[in-house]
Formats: C-alpha cells, structure tokens, sequence
C-alpha cells in the first residue's frame, strides 16, 4: 500500500531539489549508480503505508548501517553494463549501429566482473549471515547459479578476454543470459541503494523509527532535528492516545516553519521505512501525509490565497470524512483573510480536525484568541516557540515549549528602522503642516 | 523641474520596459519599424518629461497621429542602407575618394569585392529616400507644433539647390564614377549634418506613426498635464493597456482626497487596478496615450511601488524585512517634501496578519499626512479601514466579490466603502468542510 500525498507537500517538504535548492532525497542519495539513484527516486515517489513492507525494508537498513560494507562495484563498470543491456533490449540489427566492438567488448567484460565481484561480495560473512538481507541473497544466488552463468563464473582470467570468448559471452547474454542479467543488475541496484542510505544514516547520526500498526495512535519524536541544517536544535515532541492536534504558536523567525517541516520530512521517511534526522521516534502507519506550508496563490484558476487554503482543507477533511488516518501540517492557516474571519475559520477548523483521533494535525497561528476557545476542547495541545528579548533585540531558543505565546515583531522591525519617524518629521501636506505646529 | 525619480523595482513591478518581455507596456507600444525609431523609444520610455508644456505638445501631436490615418511607407531596407551608408567614413580630400572608388570599382570586376556595389546602394537608397521625403511633406500639413516646425525645417532643407539636383537625379540610369565621387564626398562631408538630421526626422515620424496606430487600435486616450500646484489626479474609465477586455475604474484624487485605501480579496482585482494608475501616470508623464477615457494630472516628481510581491513563506521574514527597507526609501523620499505617487499592495502579506494588520494601519496613518503626494494602499486586513475612518483625507474604495454557489466572481469594478464581504466563514459553510469533518 501507498501512502497518499500530493504534489504540494513534496514541493512544502522540499524532497525533491530544484533547479540550484537540493531536496530530501539529494541528502539520501549517495548511489554509486545510475540505476541505483533511479530506484532510490522511485522508493521516495512511492512512500508505503503498511507495517511488513516498511519493516522489511528498514531492518535491510539498519543492518547494513550496524555493519559497515562498502558498495563492491565501481560505478563506472555499471555504467559499461547498463549501457550495453539497454541496447540488447532493442532489435538486433539496429544494436550494431549503435554499439562498436569496443562497446561490446567493455559490456561484455563488465559483466563478467560484476558477476564474479557479486558472487564474492555474497559470500562475505556478514553479507551470509544477515536475516533481512537474506531474501535478496538468496535471489542472487538462484541468478549466480543458472546454467546460463556458469561459464562466467567459470572464467579465471578476468580483465583479459579473448576476442572469440567476447564474441560468444556476446551471444550468450544477447540471448539466454538476458533476463537474467537484467535481474542480477537490478539486485546490484537495490543493494546500492541499501548500502547508500545506510551509509548516509550513520553519516548524518540518523535513527530508524518504530513503526506501529494503524491506529494506535501513537506519533512520539525525540530529539527531532532538520537534516538540512548545519547546526540543527533537537525537540521532542508526544501526541499520544487522544491528543491529536498541536496548536503552534510564535513569531515569525522563532522556527515554526523549520519544525513543521522536520516532523513532516521525519514522518514521510518513515513511512519509506528510511531512517530520520532523531534520537529516537515512534509511528503509527497512516495513510496519507498532506502539509501547507507554503502554499501558492494560484492565479491560473482565478482563486485566492484564502480559496485555495479553503480548497486543501476540503480535500482533507474528505479524506477524513472516509475514514483515512493523516498526518496533516497547516502554517499559518488562513493567513489570506481578514483578522475576524481568520480567527473564526481557525477555531471552527480546529475543533472539526481535533475529533479525528486516530489521526495527527499540526497548526501553526498567530491567533492567539483562539487559543482561548480552543483550550477547553479535549484533544488540542499546545506548543510555542518562544522568544527572549536581549535589549531591542530578538534571540530565539528553537526549542519548544508548552502554552502559547502571542511574540511578534513585526511593529518592531518597522519601529526600529525609523519609518514612524520618518513620517512623522518630514515636510507634510498643508492640512497637516498646521496640525503639526 | 527634476527628472522623474522612478526605481528598478516599480518599473518591474508595473512591467513597463522590457522589449523580450510579452505583456509588457513597451512591448505594446514597440510597433515601430526602424531601429532608430526603435532607439528613440527606448528613450522616450526612459526618460519621462518634467514639464507640462513638453508633456502637452508630444501627447497632441500623437493624438494627430491617431486622428489621421498616416501611413509610414517607407522602406525599411533602404532606411537602414542610408544609414550604413552614412556610417561608413570616406575621405576628405576628393582626389582620395575618387582613387578609393575607383580602386573598389577595379576590385569589383575583378573578385567578389562588394564595396562599389555598396557605395551605389548607399548613393541609391539616399535619393530614394529624399523623394519619398518629399512627397510626404504636403500629407504632414495638420501636424501640430512643434512638429509643425520641424516639417518646416526638413521642408526647406529638402529645398535648397544643392538637395534639388539631388532629387532630380534617376536612379535608375547610369550613375557614372565623377557623380559617385562626387556625390560621396558632398553626402559624407558637408551635407552628413544635413542627412543625420533627414534620418531623425524619419525616426521621429516612424515613433509617432506608431504609438499613434496602438493608440487607434487599442482606443486609447491622452492625458492633459496641469501645474503640480493643482495636484489633481482625475482618471475616468481607466484601464490596464495591456489586458484584452480590461474593465475601466474612475478616480479623483485631490489635496484633501489624495489617499485611496482599497480592500477586496485577493483577486478581486486590487493589483490589476493598481498597476493601471501606475502605468497611466507614467506613461502620461511620457506624454503618451494612457488606456483612459480621460486623464487630468497634476505633474509629480515620482512614483513608488511596492505591488504583488511573490507571496513566498520560504522568504517569510526576509521578505517582511525587504518590504520594510522599501517602505523606509518611500518614507524618506515623501518626507523629502517631494510630491510622489505612492503605491502599496498588500503591505506586510508575508508576515502574520497581526502584524500586517498593525504594520498597515501605522503606515497608511503615517503616510496620509503627506497631502502633497496619492497614496494608494491595499489590503485584504479591512480592521485597518475601520481604524482609519477618522482621516478625513482618505477615500475608501472595494473591489467586490460576487459569491455564485460558493464559487467567487469578480465584477473589477470600484465601488465606495470597504468591502463588507466576509467570504471567509461564507465559503467554508458553502464548501460544507465542518460537516465533512462531523462524523
């Protein structure tokens, strides 16, 4: 099963780089391979939402992360094979046109090696003696020990193969051998990408989560930080049994956006089974993850900024409505309105999302009223983000607290640069020139 | 009077050069056939005019344009021959003109030499071009002043003896070597003040030619220009130029009414209203036609915008702190005593709406004192218009929502007030989220 998620929460989680911004998946993607960063793109377009395929995939992780292996390939010499299958797949008389002898050859001799590297990487202790794993190796060795491999196998002097011998393991892995070197190279993919993330989870100081079943309502992080940050601050945060919605306050640089966007990486990981930027963190699988953290005005449909945070609540509380368990981030709700309506949708929102508790809602405000009528609802917790005041000066901790706060400093920065002032002392219009006097 | 004080950012913002740059106002107006007509744009539209006289004579000589139908039909090939023909320097003494050609003439024949050829297409493309001249000058007889007077002048050049064996001459027959040399020295010498000022004539006329063919293709009007003392900005039927359709608001803005505060939602059409005065003053300054029925304006030393700055949380508080630094310049520049056109969009959107809501009310009130400049602020925060109800010199101005089974339409027409549409709960009852979420 997948877990459902929408174009804008991988634009808000920014998984995926672009243009000179890297992503989420920039930060995973240590692949040796091409056919390995594919698959490695492939497994963070389709994040999962059930408990074996996730576990299976995790412990593959953490086992190679607890035992350290290097990926036994050079990329290069998959580079040689991938470009030679490729064009066995096409028909036979075009392939000669675009493969000369020295493609071929290097194809031929690439695989050779990949094939005798493979069958000794498999038999290293570790490799032998893992559990996870175990499923993987031993498809590699019914693939390793086909009729069709043997020859290869058999091949002692590798790095020197004649031109008649080219010649005929040519024939044999047009033919007979195709499918199955296909496969083996996809298992040397899924390894690299194993081996990558798990190299990647030690670098980094990642943890694996624990993922629970369905509806049991916990979601607990500790020591959440955002991997793209150079000198990350860690929080903790627990939403457990009925608690299902946080309501977030603070100023506007205190980090709310930076946190909403941790947790929010950190749960779409781990419903990849990938390990997450924590000390520790626990989950119940959901079936979908939808975030608003900056949301466009999208002028093309002629709505506003409002409409379309209108239109998002929708869909999700349609989702709900049919008995999904999400994982729902909004910052600053309802931010393209006036201050009464905002006030009013947000409460109303809030409320409405707090009874589904199976599922987990995270919501960033600086209405702090509402808070007021919000506290009395059983389900709503609240966190804060705060803010010290050093002089004229604001310092913020990045760590999270419990209450609200209604810091803000817009007012100041405006006062602090002077305009008032400004204004208030240059050369005014005659009415007021009088007034002034 | 100074130059007109106008930054990167506003003319940006109100997309108004730009030749590569689709929807622009240049881009409207770049119907000119020569690159000098070109180059005289480009210098037009980056020099605005600082006195109502020059501002009157150019908008009612390009509202002659428009009125008679005046075709520019000249060769544009020929033009820029002339041109390269007069670019390209020759002797001074006649004997070395007359070795140059005569040696090109010789190279001619023998390789593939071009430059005789190119001496005669020069020669050629100059009469050409001073016949067509000719002809032309009785169709300019309504041309207004100061137009007028440099008819008069290309006129009278076009009159003088040495121009009229000139004109006489035949194209078409042979042009010996001596009339060549001749000719090339006289032309590239003596008469190269003469030519230069031909070709800038025929420049101005493409220029005005053209905007005065956008103006009667689009159905533009002219803005008359008034001393700065009057400060007045009365606009009826206004309209974004470069939007098919566009819907038309009127506008009067006086010393004692010289704020408009807008509200309305987001794409009710606050910008789009916003940017239309921003073009109209500006390309009123220019003396050109403005997208309006009519439009009476006292001259201002400046304008400012701050409009649709991309709503980006990425940029949350860098944002807030760039619209900040702007408001600052604005402020400095108003205090200066200079009298401005002011233009705030949604101030303060990227921030929370708390602050935007103090941040607005502060400013508007700080800014509303300037009676000398137009204010013109929006916001979809209308608590600020209810603060501000006590200013006397402040107009309150909604750009309406119609709510059609919750889907909203927008009539882009102004009306008096600030908006009462509270479409906030409206919409989220007519989206039925809060059964949805009733389970």
């Amino acid at each position: 099963m997948k877990l459902e998620t929408d174009a804008q929460t991988l634009e808000d989680l920014r998984i995926f780089g672009k243009r000179e911004q890297t992503g989420i998946f920039d930060l995973y993607n240590d692949t040796h391979t091409r056919g390995g960063e594919k698959l490695l793109r492939e497994m963070f377009r389709n994040p999962l939402s059930d408990i074996e395929s996730i576990g299976y995939r995790r412990h593959i992780f953490a086992y190679f992360s607890e035992h350290h292996l290097e990926f036994p390939f050079e990329g290069s010499l998959l580079d040689m094979a991938e470009k030679y299958t490729a064009s066995t797949k096409d028909a036979g008389a075009s392939r000669q046109q675009i493969l000369n002898d020295k493609d071929i050859e290097n194809g031929v001799v690439s695989i050779i090696q990949l094939t005798q590297k493979l069958r000794i990487f498999i038999d290293i202790d570790v490799v032998k003696a893992s559990v996870p794993f175990a499923g993987e190796r031993e498809a590699i060795i019914t693939i390793l020990e086909s009729d069709v491999l043997q020859p290869v196998l058999r091949d002692k002097n590798s790095g020197k193969v004649s031109y008649s011998a080219i010649t005929a393991f040519d024939a044999l892995f047009r033919s007979k051998g195709q499918i199955k070197i296909e496969g083996l190279l996809h298992l040397i993919y899924l390894l690299d990408v194993y081996l990558s993330v798990a190299r990647v989870a030690l670098k980094y100081g990642f943890t694996y989560p624990k993922a629970h079943q369905k509806g049991s309502c916990i979601l607990s992080v500790d020591g959440l930080f955002h991997p793209e940050l150079k000198k990350p601050v860690a929080n903790d945060m627990v939403m457990e049994g009925h608690s299902s919605l946080v309501f977030l306050t603070g100023a506007n640089m205190a980090g709310k956006s930076t946190f909403l966007r941790s947790i929010g990486t950190a749960t779409f990981l781990a419903h990849m089974g990938f390990p997450v930027a924590a000390r520790a963190m626990e989950f119940s699988i959901m079936d979908g993850l939808y975030t608003t953290i900056n949301l466009p005005d999208d002028l093309g449909m002629g709505a506003s900024h409002f409409y379309a945070e209108v239109l998002r609540v929708k869909k999700i509380a349609t989702e709900l409505h049919k008995g999904k368990k999400l994982f729902v981030i909004f910052d600053e709700l309802f931010r393209g309105t006036n201050v009464k309506d905002a006030h009013e949708a947000t409460v109303a929102i809030a409320i409405g999302f707090a009874r589904n508790s199976e599922s987990r809602f995270i919501i960033s405000s600086h209405i702090v009223e509402a808070a007021e009528q919000l506290g009395v609802e059983p389900g709503i917790d609240f966190l804060f983000l705060p803010t010290r005041m050093n002089g004229n000066t604001p310092q913020y901790t990045y760590t999270l607290e419990r209450g609200v706060t209604d810091d803000r400093h817009g007012m100041l920065i405006i006062r602090s640069e002077g305009i008032l002032d400004i204004l208030k002392n240059g050369k005014k219009g005659r009415i007021y020139c009088n007034e002034a006097q | 009077m100074s130059k007109f004080k106008i930054d990167r950012q506003t003319l940006d913002e109100l997309n108004l050069l730009g030749k590569f740059r689709a929807g622009s106002v240049y881009h409207l107006f770049n119907q000119v056939r020569t690159r000098g007509g070109e180059q005289l744009l480009d210098e037009m539209f980056n020099n605005p005019l600082s006195s109502t006289v020059l501002i009157n004579e150019r908008s009612e000589t390009f509202k002659c344009f428009q009125e008679h139908d005046f075709r520019f039909d000249y060769d544009v090939q020929v033009i820029s021959v002339f041109r390269e023909y007069l670019d390209t320097k020759t002797y001074n003494h006649k004997i070395r003109v007359y070795f140059s050609l005569l040696s090109r003439s010789v190279l001619a024949r023998l390789t593939r030499d071009e430059r005789y050829k190119k001496s005669i297409q020069g020669f050629q493309a100059i009469v050409q071009v001073l016949k067509k001249t000719t002809a032309l000058m009785p169709l300019l007889s309504w041309a207004p002043e100061p137009f007028q007077s440099r008819v008069q002048e290309i006129q009278v050049l076009l009159k003088r003896p040495d121009m009229d064996q000139l004109l006489q001459m035949d194209i078409y027959s042979e042009i010996d070597l001596g009339t060549l040399v001749f000719y090339e020295h006289l032309l590239k010498g003596k008469l190269h003040t003469d030519m230069e000022n031909v070709l800038s004539f025929i420049y101005e006329l493409d220029v005005y030619q053209a905007v005065g063919m956008v103006a009667r293709a689009k159905g533009l009007g002219y803005a008359r220009a008034l001393e700065p003392e009057q400060n007045v900005f009365r606009c009826q039927n206004l309209r974004h130029p470069c939007i098919e359709k566009a819907v038309g608001n009127d506008l009067l803005l006086e010393e004692d009414s010289n704020v408009l505060f807008l509200t309305g939602a987001n794409m009710a059409g606050k910008s789009t209203w916003m940017k239309s005065l921003g073009i109209g003053l500006y390309l009123a300054h220019m003396g050109f036609p403005v997208a309006a029925d009519s439009f009476e304006f006292s001259l201002r030393e400046g304008l400012y915008s701050s409009i649709n700055v991309a709503d980006n949380i990425n940029l949350g508080y860098s944002h807030f702190y760039a619209e900040v630094v702007r408001v600052k310049q604005a402020a400095e520049a108003a205090a200066s005593g200079a009298r401005l056109m002011l233009m705030f969009d949604e101030l303060f959107k990227g921030t929370n709406v708390k602050d935007a809501f103090d941040g607005t009310l502060a400013v508007t009130e700080g800014f509303a004192e300037y009676t000398n400049c137009l204010f013109v602020v929006s916001t979809h925060i209308i608590e600020v218009g209810e603060e501000l109800r006590g200013f006397p010199n402040i107009q309150f101005r909604f750009m309406p929502t119609i709510l059609e089974g919750g889907v909203p339409r927008y009539t882009y027409r102004l009306k008096e007030g600030i908006t009462e549409d509270r479409q906030g709960m409206m919409i989220i009852q007519s989206e039925k989220i809060l059964e949805l979420l009733e389970r």
